[in-house]
């Protein structure tokens, strides 16, 4: 009743829907940072969109199934093979005791989910089963898999014999070039008026330092100001910082809690699941919208997306 | 006394609300926790930012509905906060700055634990880490400032100090804030109803425990 890590690759680790209304404690969000493909992948399985999957970064993993059963894989990998045999991404696959997964490394994108019909068991905590890496709680153990590593389905695990592919017109493109739309954050104006004009005049480049954390932009850099007296403050998965430097920086969904830099925007929810395939190299082009339209925005894809998934939240 | 108007700024599923001082930072959190419609409701030294589902609620409907709910902040200030008691030990070798820290304050390492155990702090927010606690003093204290080179590592249960302000490790974490003791104390455990051992709004004594005392502290069982 198990899956066992084979190669675990650049960073593997089980998520599913975030921790929330603990954040004024300092708990992050954390979950899966591609809330879309894992709501995708975990339907595939007969599951709701939240459970708990195996997130794999840019490199690929493999794992070998303990036991004959379902699995799906939706994401960046550029390849799914069983046992070398390549197979679609998409759909419900049919694996038997033994079976090798070979999950590919992402081009484009970042991330990829492996979602199991058997229920994964994985840590419980403030009504979440998520791993926070940064305080090394949820999920396995609190930390990110590693080669050899056995993760257990729990024994009420359901068998399922649904076989279920993704309408082609759901399928989320992959691309090292996005679009993502911003608002403005609450200091976007309080010292440079041009600042989110700026932000969005040409696209910026994702550095070397891209984590689940944050992701430090590179591109056209803005005129910051003296920040060091701003007094900390709230910031979430989304929000976008202006340090000192004048280099953006974007927040994922491990990012603590508050923080002290000037909050210029903040990614509209209808695309945070974007961020979860953001990766260094890619190009972020960011657009200016209201909060009225990034509502609609929202209600829009939930409903198209809810055709297909049944209910669903993006986070 | 008259409230000074809230600054209100709207994002598609988050509001901030600038408030003038700690005391309605707190009295805000206090209002706004009884709607559940408020997903996450996150203090700020001067600011409250609250998180709704924008499926069901507007930006501009959660707007104004925040400011009714904190339109009158006045009755809430008077709340009593509880104190906490933490136990902090002094010693040497879990207070890698405290030769820096007495230096910038003028006053000797030996009397630096009994000056910070007379004080009286408060805890202005959490953040950072799960149960990391942003501490202020009542009183005003010289400026000791951050570490030029942050460590890799501070230990959890660590007191950092850079003045008027100062904080309480939870975790194994990098941190650039002069250490000058550790409790003994866990900071965060989620198998607790209540995870956080502080709370924004707390009253914080601390007391000199010796280093046998720090090494002997019952710890509770994990879960």
């Amino acid at each position: 009743m198990s899956i066992t890590v084979l190669n675990a690759g650049l960073q593997s680790s089980l998520q599913g829907a975030p921790f929330t209304g603990h954040r004024h404690l300092g708990m992050p969000a954390a979950g899966a940072a591609d809330c879309l493909s894992l709501a995708l992948a975990n339907f595939l399985v007969g599951k709701s969109y939240g459970e708990i999957a195996i997130e794999i970064t840019l490199t690929g993993a493999l794992f070998r199934m303990n036991e004959p059963g379902s699995i799906a894989v939706v994401g960046a990998a550029e390849h799914v093979r069983i046992n070398g045999q390549d197979r679609p991404r998409h759909q419900t696959l049919k694996v038997m005791t033994g079976d090798q997964i070979d999950i590919g490394p992402s081009r484009p994108g970042c991330r990829t989910y492996l979602a199991t019909a058997a229920k994964i068991h994985a840590d419980h905590l403030l009504g979440g089963q998520s791993t926070c890496l940064a305080a090394a709680l949820g999920g396995f153990h609190g930390r990110a898999l590693r080669n050899d590593d056995v993760i257990a389905f729990t024994p009420d695990s359901p068998v399922t014999e649904l076989q279920r592919t993704t309408p082609e017109d759901l399928r989320p493109h992959f691309s090292d070039n996005h679009v993502l739309r911003i608002t403005p954050g609450p200091e976007a104006d309080t010292r440079n008026e041009n600042v989110l004009d700026d932000l969005c005049l040409a696209p910026y480049a994702v550095g070397a330092r891209a984590s689940r954390m944050g992701l430090a932009l590179e591109g056209g850099a803005l005129s910051a100001c003296d920040s060091s007296n701003m007094p900390s403050a709230a910031v979430f998965p989304g929000t976008i910082q202006l340090p000192p430097s004048g280099q953006p920086y974007l927040l994922g969904p491990d990012a603590q809690t508050t923080g002290g830099y000037p909050r210029i925007a903040q990614i509209i929810r209808a695309d945070r699941h974007l961020i979860g395939q953001l990766g260094s190299g890619s190009r972020i082009q960011f657009v200016q919208t209201t909060t009225e339209r990034a509502t609609e925005i929202y209600r829009e894809k939930l409903s198209l997306l809810s055709s297909w998934l049944g209910q669903i939240k993006l986070w | 006394m008259a409230v000074p108007r809230p600054t209100i700024h709207i994002c598609d599923d988050w509001i901030s609300i600038n408030l003038p001082d700690m005391d309605r930072v707190l009295a805000a959190r206090n209002i706004l926790s009884a709607d559940v419609r408020w997903t996450e409701i996150v203090p700020g030294i001067d600011s409250i930012a609250i998180q709704f589902d924008p499926a069901l609620v507007s930006p501009a409907d959660a707007a104004s509905m925040a400011s009714d709910q904190i339109s009158d902040l006045t009755q809430m200030a008077g709340m009593s906060p509880s104190t906490k008691v933490i136990p902090v030990c002094y010693d040497a070798a879990l207070a890698p700055d405290s030769e820096y820290a007495a230096k910038k304050l003028g006053i000797t390492t030996e009397t630096l634990s009994s000056w910070h155990a007379a004080q009286i702090q408060r805890v202005a927010m959490l953040g950072f880490m799960p149960g990391f606690a942003y501490l202020e003093s009542m009183e005003g204290c010289s400026d000791i400032g951050r570490l030029a080179n942050p460590r890799q590592s501070v230990a959890p249960g660590s007191i950092g100090i850079i003045g008027r302000q100062s904080c309480i490790y939870s975790f194994d974490s990098p941190g650039g804030w002069p250490i000058i003791g550790r409790t003994p104390l866990r900071l965060f455990d989620p198998a607790k109803d209540q995870p956080a051992l502080l709370s924004a709004g707390d009253t914080v004594r601390f007391e000199a425990i010796s280093k046998d005392a720090f090494d002997h502290w019952p710890q509770e069982t994990e879960q």
